[in-house]
């Protein structure tokens, strides 16, 4: 639906507001940034939620497409140019100001940019561009940005927006490429994954240059863990490097062209991610958690983020709408998502060809100490930090209290409780000084039960967080008493 | 028992240390203790100690040179507590730290230790909060209040985020219980003030100001939510109640 009347700021911040919400990035992590005086805000590394919204997902970046004009049909995506919806466009200006403003007031950290594309990638980005050259030199912004690649556009652009932003991301869309083909005709794997590939590489050159290692920083803990998927990174981005063009780095290079600019920044000193659509195809857990590693270890992606598919529109290659929002199953990929991350967990261990789909009722820790009870009892005073990492109830914070703090005593569980082990979970596989907390047995069936009775009612309000059938109970709504 | 108390400011607390210390009484055979004592104890000796700026220092120093910058950063993290139990926590941990030394932090099997990482945990974590949750409504765009409710004292901590965020904008920071507040001038340095009752009620109308963006914030957070994924039991866990008193988006 085209409008011909002008739109207030008001009806178009509704439109492309809720045109960006479905996507689910909205981190302001990675970077740590001091403030200037005569400029606008700063950036911590560790990211700060403004706040949280219905859905009880954080709002931290003023999240907006610049347009939701497109001329792509993805089957699965609210603004496909067949859907009747309205449609509008920011001017740069118009974004500056509310980014500025709402940034003053401390109701965002910084700004999402993402956008329909509008005519052709290359129209598409080169708006964006030049909304954020305006944001960081005209409007003198000095705090978070994200902004989405558009794949296609030119490189000269995607460079620009590098410069200019914290992060950058392509969205993968769907893990698999006959998804994509069916879902997404007007996009393929190889045409996402080239931008991707030179925006690492051209991350990984700035980081060399101003003297920093070329991969990314990981949680610290990582470098305790020598089976954690960053370990084996290096041989395996050499290998990749080796294998193509022999050598011929500049290639993959987003061209650096700037020298007039001035701008001493870095280039994406945040990293970059991307998201992937969970539920509106048949993949697996497997198969998605696989494509996640080959992420992390190959293009050293910062995070992938994973969204649960909200049928919004009617196709007979998609799940009908009304089917629930796979909450769960987006839940327990963050969670094994986080165990390659921060836990030194391989996607091979946590599920395989033979048992492709994470179990509902237990976690992907649970699951895994569950299914390797011979490495179990962990003795809590001698064991060594990636096995105390692996016991589940004891996370990375957890388990560095534990190793900085028994080198002065022995511990007993009072003391893991107070460090913020999860004895619920933890207890059984855990002992202080060769004792376990309870008299139990060692025994899969035994175990399982326990943990899934504890979990049950944590799993059922994921599943089920939309229902509004419960709430409190009052005198003076439900049986009418008058004060 | 003889009981050291004194008001509830960081020069108070570091004198009744001092003093406490000094009185050479031995360390079982005290208490230490801010005001207000709601209940006084029988066989209880109570002993005012007033803020001394010299005695602080050497508080500080000492803590710093003879423990660590962090033990000091945790302990000054705790002193801001609202638990009434913070001055003789930090009294235990300063006794312990002064007998081990620069690894004190790390022995967290010593309750007296752990209440010090409970305290200043609890304090920073809700000073992050308040860096988060604090809305400024703008006063004709010259000047940006916040009103803030923390349970702990931590307007300084958080305004210094603040400082290095917005550098050359006129704000204040106004912690309406304690009446206290952060005043930060375009290009200077913040301070912190104290404020009269008729200051506060001038102050806290400036709460009702509303502008073009404040709606357009109303809007987007209207907007950003997924129907199909409400979840406001989630919600109030990420952002509790309380937090919500002075937010904009749900005013």
């Amino acid at each position: 639906m085209e409008i011909s009347r002008d739109l207030s700021l008001q009806e178009k911040l509704h439109i492309l507001a809720d045109a960006a919400k479905y996507d689910v990035a909205c981190t302001s992590s990675g970077v740590d940034r001091k403030g200037k005086t005569g400029y606008l805000g700063n950036s911590v590394a560790a990211g700060i939620c403004h706040s949280f919204g219905s859905d009880g997902r954080c709002i931290s970046l003023l999240k907006i497409l610049l347009t939701n004009h497109c001329i792509y049909d993805c089957k699965y995506c609210m603004n496909r140019c067949s859907n009747d919806v309205k449609r509008a466009a920011f001017t740069p200006q118009e974004v500056c100001d509310l980014t500025m403003e709402f940034y003053k007031r401390n109701y965002i950290e910084g700004l999402f940019l993402s956008s329909g594309v509008q005519k052709n990638p290359a129209y598409t980005m080169e708006k964006m561009c030049e909304t954020l050259y305006l944001l960081r030199n005209e409007y003198k912004f000095n705090g978070y940005i994200h902004v989405k690649a558009i794949p296609g556009a030119p490189d000269e652009l995607l460079a620009a927006a590098g410069y200019l932003a914290d992060r950058m991301s392509v969205n993968l869309e769907l893990a698999t490429a006959e998804g994509m083909k069916k879902l997404a005709p007007n996009k393929n794997h190889k045409a996402i994954l080239r931008p991707m590939r030179m925006m690492t590489d051209t991350i990984a050159q700035h980081r060399l240059a101003i003297g920093k290692d070329a991969r990314m920083e990981r949680g610290k803990g990582n470098k305790y863990l020598p089976g954690s998927i960053f370990s084996s990174q290096r041989i395996e981005m050499q290998q990749e490097t080796a294998d193509q063009s022999t050598g011929l780095a500049q290639d993959n290079m987003l061209p650096v062209q700037f020298k007039k600019m001035d701008w001493n920044r870095a280039f994406s000193p945040a990293g970059q991610s991307t998201q992937m659509i969970i539920g509106a195809t048949q993949e697996t857990d497997y198969h998605l958690l696989k494509t996640s590693q080959h992420l992390y270890q190959n293009y050293d992606l910062k995070r992938v983020f994973y969204s649960a598919y909200v049928p919004l529109n009617e196709d007979k290659d998609l799940p009908a709408p009304g089917t629930p929002t796979p909450l769960l199953r987006e839940h327990r990929l963050y969670q094994a998502d986080w165990l390659l991350r921060f836990y030194g967990f391989q996607a091979d261990e946590l599920l395989s060809m033979d048992r492709p789909n994470f179990n509902e009722q237990l976690d992907p820790k649970c699951d895994w100490a569950l299914r390797h009870l011979e490495q179990f009892p962990v003795e809590i005073n001698t064991a060594s930090f990636d096995v105390l990492l692996r016991v589940p109830g004891v996370g990375p914070k957890s388990a560095e209290r534990i190793v900085k703090s028994r080198r002065f005593g022995r511990l007993d569980f009072n003391h893991l409780k107070k460090m913020g082990v999860v004895l619920k979970r933890a207890h059984y596989f855990i002992t202080c000084s060769g004792q376990m907390m309870y008299h139990i047995p060692l025994e899969e069936q035994y175990i399982t039960r326990q943990l899934i009775g504890t979990n049950q009612k944590e799993n059922w309000q994921i599943a089920h967080s939309g229902d509004q059938n419960f709430r409190q109970m009052s005198l003076f709504t439900d049986f009418q008493v008058q004060v | 028992m003889t009981v050291f108390t004194c008001e509830d400011t960081f020069e108070g607390m570091m004198t009744c240390i001092y003093d406490a210390w000094a009185a050479r009484l031995g360390h079982k055979n005290v208490r230490l203790q801010t005001e207000p004592v709601l209940q006084q104890e029988l066989f209880c000796q109570y002993v005012h100690v007033s803020g001394d700026t010299r005695k602080t220092e050497k508080v500080v120093r000492s803590v710093q040179r003879k423990i660590s910058v962090q033990a000091y950063r945790r302990m000054y993290l705790a002193a801001m507590s609202f638990e009434t139990d913070k001055l003789d926590a930090i009294y235990r941990f300063l006794v312990l730290g002064f007998a081990y030394g620069p690894d004190i932090l790390e022995r967290m099997s010593e309750p007296a230790v752990m209440r010090i990482w409970e305290l200043s945990r609890k304090v920073g974590n809700e000073a992050h909060f308040f860096r988060e949750f604090t809305r400024f409504t703008s006063l004709d765009g010259r000047v940006y209040v916040a009103h803030i409710e923390p349970k702990c004292n931590i307007t300084a901590i958080s305004a210094e985020h603040f400082a290095d965020r917005m550098p050359s904008e006129n704000w204040m920071i106004i912690d309406d219980n304690r009446r206290i507040g952060a005043v930060h001038p375009k290009n200077q340095p913040f301070y912190m003030t104290e404020f009269s009752k008729e200051e506060m009620d001038r102050l806290l109308e400036s709460e009702e100001q509303t502008d073009e963006y404040t709606d357009l914030w109303k809007e987007f957070f209207r907007s950003i939510g997924i129907e199909a994924r409400k979840n406001p039991k989630c919600q109030r866990n990420m952002m509790p109640l309380w937090y919500r008193k002075h937010a904009t988006e749900f005013r």
